[in-house]
């Protein structure tokens, strides 16, 4: 058996709740099929932390994989104290058990980046585990830091992370399968695909048909501020729930697998640079976008024109 | 000779420490330590109004659908936008699966697997209780795992995921109208009510909602194996047999803002809360129930991490900047809210009585505010909401062609304020906003569990969890049990007790 201990630090609790929706294998099945027993999760336990963290850091139980959901809140001014167990800066507590651990693996773009607590001005100065935003500093532990099996910080990104990712890298951890990590420390195998591809709404971005307003068919990257073209996320790879996206409700990806999630920028406009967007596809370059859209526009189906096709 | 007891909770939902003084075997006093501050508001000045649709359902992972519906109701009322009736129609549906789930999961995966703690393992039927909800193990609460997400599944259908979207938009939703979800939404309520019926109630909705009384409900129990056998009639036997009925009383004081506004009806100039279950305000004092109005919410801080006056200030003009000290009055980052300067209580049973539903006001006026009354509600709204939601979805088909979103008139770049209230899952839900010139310049959040895990206010006087915890029998002070059964009755989240920042001010910090 492998042990796994869950802790929320500053967390609103939902990539845990993202985990309970996992569809095939569900939760339950998966733990027992990968043999990890949970020794405490904060919504799911009936012991107390306590009691099953003592044994852990006195070094006398072996802790497999520590989970680490929400940013960590090193506030007011160093100490911790926006954030406590027993009274003592949670912060503490977690670096005590990460001395412990196997690997850590951090579950949400908080616990990875420092996320929404992190955006400016970071009032409560959260950081991620081992990232602060895009930088490999200012997180918890050090750049150079390394678990005991050697492996630095498993960012598992998203707000919240896609409950598919999180299962499917604790089956990477238990069955010993190399994970590959990318420059922001997440699996590659789960970040390789952008939002973009999968969308519904992107034959719309193929032929320049793009919306000024949400509640539309069309793609919503040049006016309502998708970050659909610019994200690596499986969103609609994988789809949610089983069933749908953000992008393919009208709901504009808001990017929140990235470092920088949420940009400070608003959420629903696209920043511009004339009639095209300042940040463009990733990797693309402008000019070659902007004869591409050109020769797009003019072989625009009026299926598109005319918002007939929908998903 | 008083001994005092700290705890520890989980399955709270965030982060709570539950402090008592017992003597003789009885809790003689209480405080309720709110352990973790975000700061999201802080997050959300400067920005603008829409992003709050995108940020402020992330301070909660379990109900980010009630998040969301007050937030866009705060933007529509501070602008008069009128909200498309299907819109409308969309926000209650997301917002009755949320619920829906959220009551089976807090039953069976937070509540009842206290029920096979050993204290109970030589009372009648333990073996059964066991069987039934054991957590991991147990035949309901794995079942719960399997059957909850399903419904959230009609989340998504409209609104891309769950948790954490930004489907709903002033104006309505940004979803386009589409048949295949409410077909699928509708074959998802239908298998749901199938286990619900067989597992859960032993019985049809149809004989379920025929109870009208505790005495119904007893006669009810006695009828039928099928109904004992079931994973509530298992409960109702044990939790009487335990006790539950004579813990955690609170005092009496009641608070719904009431919920799943009427399509038609809830529009500019937004005056009256017409609801499909209206709220209000139940005073123990006078036994009457009086009229909602949001005028009467104030929050105090004078025991919590906060700089402020030693009164209550309306959510709309507090001043709340955080102040850690060590020592001194101060042992909470939750505020204290009250309600016509009183201590309430908020959740599934005042949603309930407050929307006149005949159990739950018959089991209240019989027996009051305990454990029991409000977990036995717990078990009771889902099969109120499971009709509720395929009749939202049967009127969703029938105006199909109608608009999901009329685009505001006026854009959100100019001045304005406003309060969106709902009722969620977990009970009264608060979002009060203002901007200027398109910036926010004041966020307050006032959550379910600002309310019931209130520390003291102004006048020292305890929070309704505060409150309920005196006189509640200890029999084991290593495990005191008894303290997580009223916690848990309330079905706490405290990741939602969220405490707002609202000058620039970064923070101040005395030791």
């Amino acid at each position: 058996m492998l042990s796994l201990l869950w802790i929320q630090a500053g967390a609103c609790s939902g990539d845990s709740m993202a985990l309970l929706s996992a569809e095939s294998p569900d939760l339950l099945q998966a733990l027992e099929a990968l043999h990890i027993e949970i020794l405490w999760h904060p919504s799911l336990s009936t012991v107390s932390l306590a009691f099953v963290a003592e044994p852990i850091l006195a070094g006398e139980r072996p802790l497999n994989i520590l989970v680490i959901e929400g940013a960590i809140l090193t506030g007011p001014d160093g100490t911790g104290m926006f954030d406590t167990f027993q009274g003592k800066p949670r912060k503490d507590f977690v670096l005590n058990l990460c001395e412990q651990a196997d690997v850590i693996v951090a579950v949400g773009t908080c616990a990875a980046f420092g996320g929404i607590p992190a955006a400016h001005p970071n009032p409560t100065d959260a950081v991620g585990m081992q990232f602060l935003r895009e930088e490999l500093e200012g997180g918890l532990l050090e750049a150079g830091w390394r678990s005991k099996k050697g492996l630095p910080v498993i960012n598992l990104s998203g707000c919240p992370v896609h409950p598919n990712t999180v299962l499917q890298t604790l089956a990477f951890v238990a069955t010993g399968a190399k994970l590959e990590l990318d420059h922001l420390h997440r699996p590659a195998e789960f970040y390789e695909t952008l939002v973009h591809q999968g969308c519904t709404r992107n034959e719309y971005h193929e032929y320049d048909v793009e919306e000024t307003r949400l509640g539309t068919a069309g793609c919503m990257f040049f006016n309502l501020g998708c970050q659909g073209p610019r994200t690596i996320a499986t969103c609609n790879a994988i789809l949610w729930n089983g069933q749908s996206s953000k992008t393919r409700a009208g709901v504009p990806c808001f990017g929140c697998t990235s470092p920088s999630f949420p940009r400070p920028e608003d959420l629903f406009v696209t920043e511009k640079l004339g009639s095209v967007p300042t940040r463009l596809p990733l990797g693309v370059d402008r000019a070659a976008y902007m004869s591409y859209k050109g020769l797009a526009a003019a072989a625009v189906p009026l299926r598109l024109t005319n918002r007939k096709t929908k998903f | 000779m008083n001994k005092t007891l700290t705890l520890d909770m989980n399955r709270v939902e965030g982060d709570l420490q539950v402090k008592v003084s017992v003597a003789d075997g009885v809790v003689q006093d209480a405080w309720m330590l709110g352990t973790m501050f975000r700061g999201f508001e802080q997050i959300m000045l400067g920005r603008a109004p829409m992003d709050a649709l995108v940020i402020t359902p992330r301070i909660c992972g379990i109900c980010g659908t009630g998040h969301l519906y007050a937030a866009v109701s705060a933007l529509e009322t501070a602008l008069q936008i009128p909200s498309a009736p299907n819109g409308t129609r969309v926000r209650n549906i997301c917002l009755m699966a949320e619920e829906i789930q959220s009551d089976a999961r807090h039953a069976f995966l937070m509540f009842t697997i206290d029920l096979c703690h050993k204290r109970y393992a030589n009372m009648d039927g333990y073996s059964q209780i066991v069987e039934a909800f054991e957590a991991f193990r147990g035949r309901i609460y794995r079942a719960t795992v399997v059957q909850t997400k399903k419904l959230l599944e009609i989340v998504a259908l409209f609104g891309g995921q769950w948790p954490h979207s930004s489907y709903m938009i002033p104006g309505g939703v940004a979803t386009l109208g589409n048949r295949r979800a409410i077909v699928k939404s509708l074959s998802i309520v239908d298998a749901y009510t199938q286990w619900y019926e067989r597992e859960v109630l032993g019985c049809s909705l149809d004989r379920w909602l025929a109870i009208q009384s505790e005495d119904d409900l007893f006669a009810w129990l006695d009828e039928k194996s099928e109904h004992r056998n079931s994973a509530f009639g298992l409960f109702l036997g044990f939790a009487k047999r335990i006790g539950l009925e004579k813990l955690g009383r609170g005092n009496g004081n009641l608070l719904s803002y009431g919920v799943y506004f009427d399509p038609e009806g809830f529009q500019p100039p937004y005056r009256d809360r017409v609801c499909l279950r209206p709220g209000g305000f139940y005073d123990a004092e006078t036994q009457t129930i009086q009229p909602f109005s949001q005028e009467h919410v104030a929050e105090h801080v004078k025991y919590s991490h906060f700089e402020g006056e030693d009164k209550g200030t309306h959510p709309s003009c507090g001043k709340t900047i955080p102040l850690f000290q060590k020592g001194g009055n101060k042992y909470s980052w939750a505020k204290a809210p009250r309600y016509r300067d009183q201590v309430v209580e908020t959740g599934c049973l005042a949603e309930l009585y407050m929307a006149g539903d005949p159990l739950a006001q018959s089991l209240f006026q019989k027996g009051g505010a305990t454990v029991f009354t409000r977990q036995i509600c717990r078990f009771h709204r889902p099969a109120l909401s499971l009709v509720a939601i395929r009749n939202m979805l049967i009127a969703l088909e029938k105006r199909f062609l109608d608009s999901f979103y009329e685009p505001p008139k006026e854009g959100l770049d100019g001045d304005g304020d406003g309060v969106g209230l709902v009722h969620a899952a977990r009970g009264a839900l608060g979002h009060w906003v203002g901007f200027r010139a398109g910036r926010i310049t004041r966020y307050q959040v006032i959550s379910p569990t600002s309310w019931n895990a209130s520390p003291r206010d102004s006048y020292g006087r305890r929070g309704h969890w505060e409150q309920s915890l005196i006189g509640t029998p200890i029999q084991d002070e290593s495990d005191p049990i008894e303290l997580g059964h009223v916690i848990r009755s309330h079905d706490a989240c405290l990741v939602c007790a969220v405490h707002f920042l609202e000058s620039g001010r970064k923070y101040s910090y005395v030791v």
